[in-house]
């Protein structure tokens, strides 16, 4: 039963995934990345995998069509989210992804837990600095916000 | 009497903007001047700044930071104010490692169809980016040499390093040649929006380490990444492409791009993308009027 479940979700996410959003979607998904708490919502203790892995898949495709889209290591967030997917699946307890550094192939192995939640949060945070960033870009500018 | 000589003069000044009727680049104007003063004052005297602008600079930096006295210089990027960067540079630059890139952009100048008829003045390096009405967005000069293959029926060129890359090497030299400078223009209301979409761009932080390029090119500028000093945005795009020794080539502001949006942590944004060509031309417009210096050597 447990494990219908997880493929059930595991496809609902891979639907999910593949959906490109429009911009005005885009922009209502940070309306939305604005009230969730990453410390809470990310974290796997309380709420559980598949449910962390599904807030990074629900928030990164908007952070893909605004351009923000995390990096980390030469891996692309949905790549995290990709291979997390994989591993629920499979019922694993690490995350194998594979990735290019200068041409060559490399892979890189992390536990389940601590890649859903790096997932989960560079998914909402993208967004979150979306908006932050309306309010402090102007603080930068010299001759505009910034003296000196 | 002075007070009539200064409502005269304003007078003449806002009659000269009314004339400009359609001058759509008063805040670019504005921003440059601003960012021109930012950087005069920061590099003018570092040890007497220190304080304000060199927060983090270590004795050992401060002893090899310069004072910046001509605007022009900037165009050195960190070799303008770093004593050890620039002396390694000047090595360097004795033997220009690009040369061969320049006779082969020559070559594909000369040999490839179309090239000639799209750019019969090679000497345009710095009239890039540019705002194009027709298609209503930036180009690039590697989308604009990419638009013109196309239009020829030739497959386009990878914007990022090779052919392109010696092209505008080509172009590049023949417009430092010229003495030219770089004359970025903003002809229109779309114009001016896209530019100020690219400095949004510029100054908005980003990626998994919330840095925007301004923390590192305009307030950082100066100080220290791990052994690199960090150059300024007054500057940035004059002499390009550029010689890395990392890179073992060329690679246009495209490929420069691209490897900073990485150390943000942040998927870079594709080249020739509108995000890549506007804030390009955001860069660009606070380089007018400096030299063409192209191409040029960077670690
Ligand atoms: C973490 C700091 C950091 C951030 C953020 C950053 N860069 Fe850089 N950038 C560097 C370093 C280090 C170099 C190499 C040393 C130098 O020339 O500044 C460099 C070099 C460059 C150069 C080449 C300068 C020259 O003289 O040839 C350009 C252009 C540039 N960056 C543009 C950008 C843009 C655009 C952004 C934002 C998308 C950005 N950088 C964000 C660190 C950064």
């Amino acid at each position: 039963m447990k494990r219908n479940l997880n493929i059930a979700t595991a496809l609902a996410l891979g639907v999910s995934l593949s959906i490109s959003l429009s911009a005005g979607d885009a922009q209502k998904m940070v309306d939305e990345a604005m009230k969730v708490d990453v410390a809470k919502a990310c974290d796997v203790k309380s709420n559980g995998l598949e449910t962390v892995v599904a807030t990074a898949a629900k928030f990164n495709p908007a952070a893909i069509e605004l351009g923000v889209e995390f990096k980390r290591l030469g891996i692309r967030n949905k790549e995290y989210i990709r291979g997390l997917q994989e591993a629920l699946k499979s019922k694993s307890k690490t995350v194998t992804l594979h990735y290019k550094k200068k041409g060559k192939e490399k892979t890189k192995t992390f536990p389940v837990d601590y890649a859903a939640e790096r997932a989960c949060k560079f998914a909402v945070r993208a967004l979150q600095q979306v908006r932050e960033a309306e309010k402090t870009w102007r603080l930068a500018v010299p001759g505009d916000g910034y003296k000196f | 009497m002075i007070a009539k000589a200064v409502k005269a003069t304003v007078a003449v000044m806002i009659g000269g903007v009314l004339l400009n009727a359609g001058s759509f680049d008063v805040q670019a104007e504005k921003d440059r001047q601003a960012l021109v003063k930012y950087f005069m004052k920061k590099f003018s005297d570092p040890v007497k700044n220190r304080g304000q602008f060199f927060p983090y600079a270590t004795e050992e930096d401060m002893k090899n930071i310069m004072p910046v006295k001509k605007v022009e210089d900037f165009r050195l990027g960190s070799y303008a104010f770093s004593k050890v960067g620039r002396s390694q540079y000047e090595e360097i630059n004795e033997m220009p490692p690009y040369e061969d890139d320049i006779d082969a952009g020559e070559e594909l100048y000369n040999g490839t169809k179309g090239i000639k008829e799209c750019f019969p003045d090679p000497a345009i390096a710095g009239e890039y980016p540019k705002f194009d009405e027709k298609q209503g967005k930036v180009v690039t000069l590697s989308v604009a040499i990419n638009d013109c293959l196309k239009a020829h029926g030739q497959k386009p060129w990878k914007l990022t390093k090779g052919k392109i890359a010696d092209l505008e090497a080509f172009f590049a030299a023949k417009s430092k040649e010229a003495g030219k400078k770089v004359h970025i223009t903003i002809p229109s209301k779309a114009a001016a929006e896209a530019y100020e979409r690219g400095k949004k761009a510029y100054y908005a932080q980003r990626g998994y380490l919330k840095l925007s390029c301004a923390n590192c090119h305009v307030q950082g500028s100066g100080n220290r990444v791990r052994r690199e000093y960090l150059s300024p945005l007054l500057g940035a795009t004059t002499h390009f492409p550029v010689y890395r020794l990392k890179w073992q080539g060329l690679g246009t502001l495209e490929r420069r791009i691209k490897g900073c949006e990485k150390n943000q942590g942040e998927n870079p944004h594709k080249p020739g993308s509108q995000w890549v060509s506007e804030i390009l031309y955001f860069m660009a417009y606070m380089s007018n009027g400096l030299p063409v210096d192209g191409p040029d050597i960077r670690k």
